[in-house]
């Protein structure tokens, strides 16, 4: 009698003591990660299907509020994306998929592809050689007589700011907007592929 | 009769067998050496008082390898630096490293015992040096400025404790480092408000220029952007 109720009582703390230590989201490990190339609300994770993490600012790194035990399976998807990402394909979870330990929780990271989206400049009246443009780091020479100009392609949502480093002969260009997106070839690129700045040369 | 013949030639035989086995000497290790990311001459690497002349690579991008003229006995101790760098901890700075360039051995230990692994293959990596591009606003008094170089860099604000301050007053301002040979054109992204700002300065005046040898190693630091009341 006594003796079936001391087993009774050691099964069931047994019990107790396993379901505390396996039960979702009450391990000792937390599973957390870097972001990188995400800039602005949208990314959400998910770990095991559920346990929905969104990333906000700085968008540098994430954690899911579940924590997981040692040896416990995760596999870390992306559920959505921002608005300036592509698709789901462009946010891609690195070693998001293993079995929780003090290393393969250290190893996870989350890199998104920004969509790309181009930035044209429109040339007027230049007839000489030599005119240099740069928006920041990139080098674009013009030829003599060109009227459009592609740009390297800029982020959505990143910032933009097309300048003159190097005046044609004979001529002193100047960089306006397009009066709607941008007033003087600085903004902000948008949603749409039509983003100009416009360089005027004179005389 | 036969025996005492085959004797001696046994002997010989033992001899020669064990001269071929020996190889005349211990093992050695070549400290083999490869360096990514190599741009710009200038580059000599150091151990054990032997020196490394690593060039550029032929083809823009490539890895350069190399080995040390006098491999190492079984059991030496190595630690490749570039030359004459200071090493505290094993962690070497400066030295003769290439121009407009840093290299350094953070992915592998470039120090250890000849023997402990199988092949010594130090491993260096170069990055190409950023300067600071830096200057002053001029006459702010709205809040909101906002400046950017290209999308390249983060755009940057400047310190809201101080742009919403009553004085006109000079406020410095850092945008991101420019790697060498890059081009930088600092605009106005977001006007301040109440006012209009325009900026001036750099190697061509109006606020561009190239991160060139002329710029090293302080970067620019005279951009001048100056606000007035619109």
């Amino acid at each position: 009698m006594k003796s079936s109720i001391l087993r009774a009582g050691v099964v069931a703390l047994a019990c107790a003591l396993g379901l505390s230590a396996c039960g979702g989201g009450s391990g000792d490990l937390y599973l957390a990660g870097a972001v990188y190339n995400v800039t602005e609300d949208g990314l959400v994770l998910t770990n095991n299907g559920g346990n929905d993490t969104a990333v906000v600012a700085p968008y540098t790194s994430f954690q899911f509020s579940n924590r997981v035990s040692t040896d416990d399976q995760f596999d870390i998807k992306v559920k959505s994306v921002p608005s300036n990402v592509e698709k789901i394909e462009d946010c891609t979870v690195n070693n998001g998929h293993a079995r929780a330990n003090y290393y393969t929780i250290g190893q996870v990271s989350v890199t998104c592809k920004i969509r790309q989206r181009k930035l044209t400049a429109s040339i007027v009246n230049l007839k000489g050689s030599g005119l240099v443009i740069i928006n920041g780091s990139d080098k674009q020479t013009i030829p003599a007589d060109t009227t459009t100009w592609p740009m390297a392609s800029v982020s959505e949502g990143a910032a933009y700011g097309v300048t003159v480093l190097q005046q044609p002969t004979g001529q002193t260009c100047t960089v306006s907007g397009d009066g709607i997106t941008n007033s003087n070839g600085t903004g902000i690129m948008g949603k749409t592929e039509a983003t100009t700045v416009t360089v005027t040369c004179n005389p | 009769m036969k025996f005492p013949l085959a004797c001696p030639a046994f002997a010989l035989a033992i001899t020669l067998t064990l001269a071929s086995c020996g190889g005349g000497g211990k093992a050695t290790f070549p400290i083999n050496v490869t360096v990514s990311g190599l741009q710009y001459p200038g580059l000599i690497l150091s151990t054990n008082g032997q020196d490394l002349t690593i060039n550029p690579p032929a083809k823009a991008g490539a890895d350069v390898t190399g080995v040390f003229p006098n491999p190492l006995e079984y059991g030496q101790t190595y630690e490749v630096v570039p030359q004459g760098a200071t090493v505290v901890n094993h962690a070497a700075t400066g030295g003769a490293q290439p121009k407009h360039q840093n290299c350094s051995s953070t992915l592998f230990p470039p120090y250890g015992t000849a023997g402990q692994l199988a092949k010594i293959d130090i491993r260096f990596v170069c990055s190409i040096l950023a300067y600071p591009l830096t200057g002053n606003v001029v006459g702010l008094t709205g809040t909101g400025l906002v400046l950017a170089n290209g999308s390249t860099a983060a755009t940057v604000g400047v310190n809201p404790n101080l742009d919403a301050n009553k004085n006109p007053q000079n406020v410095p301002f850092a945008m991101n480092a420019v790697p060498y040979n890059t081009t930088y054109g600092v605009t106005v992204l977001t006007q301040p408000t109440g006012q209009t700002c325009t900026v001036t300065g750099g190697a061509n005046g109006t606020g561009g220029g190239t991160m060139d040898d002329a710029a090293e190693p302080n970067g620019v630091n005279n951009l001048v952007v100056t606000c007035t009341s619109s």
